[in-house]
């Protein structure tokens, strides 16, 4: 445990060393790498909560990460084109102001989770997998046939949305929101697990049979995670649409559920920094063994082999060990 | 006679052709200890299944408490005072021993939906856990994991869950499975002890158990019950003898 809050601590203290390194150092494409590292991370703790706390293996987050894409690209498209978003039966305007846009991605994540985990959650073990696949897949045709936000080619948003006494033009303040919103989704996932709702999701996770017989019943357990899971990882989704300025199908693609998947799983499953850990290694692969040979995701698929069959608990479980029980 | 705490009436249930219930009635009063026994393949389990809500039957009824319970699932009829064990030991492993009992007391208190305050710093909560370990003399193991606990320590903190639901019936499912002779005698007192808390329907292989603690008997074969009685009344019945004791296991 005393291993384990040091070692999140040493990951916390370098994700925030390394752009103010590279601010000094007048390198701006890593501060762009170590805000998309913050919010990849975001996407990956939301995962955590269904994978890890709640042992469901969703291959379905994309559609919560586009969907929080697609919530930003339908508030800010409107305003970039000097039109309502909608005219009828009240006249709304768009927006640019982030505090909205992340509500508007958190609520529309966790209601597409809602409705996707409560027809997926009568199922279980691979049945359930493929279901999440197939609802993302959904989605992102969905989106593909969509014309009005781009279909295939996406769609840009020309100027990055805008927080309340921030410039968030400028790098390294964006980099500051990212690292402040992953920050507070850490601990409200770490509170969470300590929580009795966090308890109830454990024995839902390891003994289903046991939660029912306690008088807890588990689908509403993990339908209440998968929702809180879907939420975050829809914020994940607008933060990462606003990194790019740009929005498309892409995000809601199964190779996306795939990537948001190896995070958590490289970095330690139910572990609390793991997917922060796992999103790092990923970005940090991409970039240096890119630069060697454009097949750097076949050492990416020997890492993730590696990690599977030898260290259960991902990067911190193989540095900090066991899992401790608190308390 | 009282009021039966629970009560089986006609329960039947089939899988394809398989009459794994069939037409099955007991009743379970309160201070008594009602064993079932029966060969392998008799539908003991499909018949605790049915009791507990996990299985939902074709017909007949199931009332707790002068309350029919046939409809509700195995979650509500655990918070209206049904305490199940189960066959193979159920608990979440990597969780201790406390959090197990925290666990079962938040459940029966239908307070699981709490998402930021530490469920080990309720104080209500954790002395009502530390009270049912204690219960059971598991209060020194209390910080070690459920997973990382003998056999037999591992029934008793499953006991302990049960008695955190405040129960008005136990239905345990062989309690004494894979324990040693010193363990089994154990487990028997812990038993006759808790009856004065709620009746047991006891279901278990161990005749010396059986004998020394049940009130009543039911001999369940093929999905019936094919005899009802005291030990004595069981020990010497022909069909009974016939269909399932060995002859031995009766002297």
């Amino acid at each position: 445990m005393r291993r384990e809050a040091i070692l999140n601590a040493a990951i916390a203290i370098a994700l925030l060393a390394v752009p103010l390194a590279a601010q000094a150092m007048g390198e701006p494409f890593v501060i762009t790498l170590a805000t998309k590292v913050a919010i990849l991370a975001l996407a990956g703790v939301g995962l955590n909560i269904a994978l890890g706390l709640g042992g469901m293996v969703s291959l379905g987050h994309a559609a919560f990460f586009g969907i929080g894409g697609y919530a930003m690209a339908v508030l800010a498209a409107p305003v970039q084109a000097y039109e309502p978003l909608m005219t009828w039966p009240v006249e709304v305007a768009g927006t640019k102001s982030m505090p909205i846009i992340w509500l508007a991605a958190t609520l529309a994540g966790g209601l597409a989770a809602l409705a996707i985990g409560a027809l997926s959650l009568r199922t279980s073990g691979v049945y359930f997998i493929m279901i999440t696949l197939a609802f993302g897949q959904m989605l992102y045709y969905f989106a593909i046939s969509w014309p009005a936000y781009g279909g295939e080619d996406g769609l840009s948003i020309y100027v990055r949305n805008g927080f309340p006494g921030l410039n968030t033009l400028e790098p390294l303040q964006f980099f500051a929101l990212c690292y402040g919103v992953l920050m507070v989704a850490l601990l409200f996932s770490r509170v969470l697990a300590r929580s009795r709702f966090g308890l109830a999701l454990a024995g839902a996770r390891q003994n289903p049979l046991r939660s029912a017989a306690l008088g807890i019943r588990p689908y509403s357990v993990k339908l209440t995670a998968f929702v809180i899971s879907g939420a975050i990882t829809g914020l994940a989704g607008a933060l990462f649409a606003d990194l790019n300025r740009f929005v498309s199908p892409a995000m809601l693609s199964w190779q996306t559920s795939g990537e948001i998947m190896v995070f958590v799983i490289l970095g330690g499953v139910a572990r609390l920094f793991g997917p922060v850990a796992g999103a790092a290694l990923f970005i940090l692969l991409e970039h240096w063994l890119g630069g060697f040979s454009e097949y750097w995701k076949l050492f990416l698929g020997l890492a993730l082999l590696g990690i599977v069959l030898f260290a259960r608990g991902g990067l911190i479980g193989t540095i900090a060990g066991r899992e401790v029980a608190h308390d | 006679m009282t009021e039966p705490v629970l009560e089986v009436r006609n329960l039947q249930l089939s899988f394809g052709a398989l009459r794994a219930t069939d037409g099955v009635s007991l009743t379970l009063c309160p201070g008594e200890i009602h064993a079932l026994i029966g060969p392998n393949g008799a539908g003991k389990s499909t018949l605790i299944g049915l009791i507990a809500g996990t299985l939902k039957p074709d017909a007949g009824q199931v009332r707790l408490a002068g309350r029919d319970v046939t409809a509700a699932d195995a979650a509500v009829r655990a918070r209206a005072g049904l305490a199940r064990s189960f066959q193979v030991s159920a608990v979440a492993a990597d969780l201790t021993v406390l959090q197990n009992a925290v666990l079962a007391v938040q459940g029966a208190r239908g307070q699981s939906f709490g998402f930021f305050r530490p469920a080990l710093a309720d104080a209500a909560l954790r002395g009502a856990a530390e009270a049912h370990i204690a219960r059971v003399g598991l209060s020194d193991r209390r910080t070690i994991p459920a997973g990382d606990l003998a056999h037999g320590e591992r029934r008793r903190l499953e006991l302990a869950m049960a008695l955190a639901l405040a129960p008005r019936a136990f239905v345990l499912d062989e309690p004494m499975a894979g324990m040693g002779p010193d363990g089994a005698r154990e487990m028997t007192a812990l038993l006759d002890d808790l009856r004065h808390e709620a009746p047991i329907l006891l279901v278990e292989h161990d005749m010396d158990a059986v004998f020394a603690l049940a009130d009543r008997v039911s001999v369940l074969v093929s999905g019936r019950i094919i005899a009802s009685g005291t030990v004595a009344e069981i020990r010497t019945d022909p069909e009974v003898r016939r269909a399932y004791l060995g002859e031995e296991m009766l002297e």
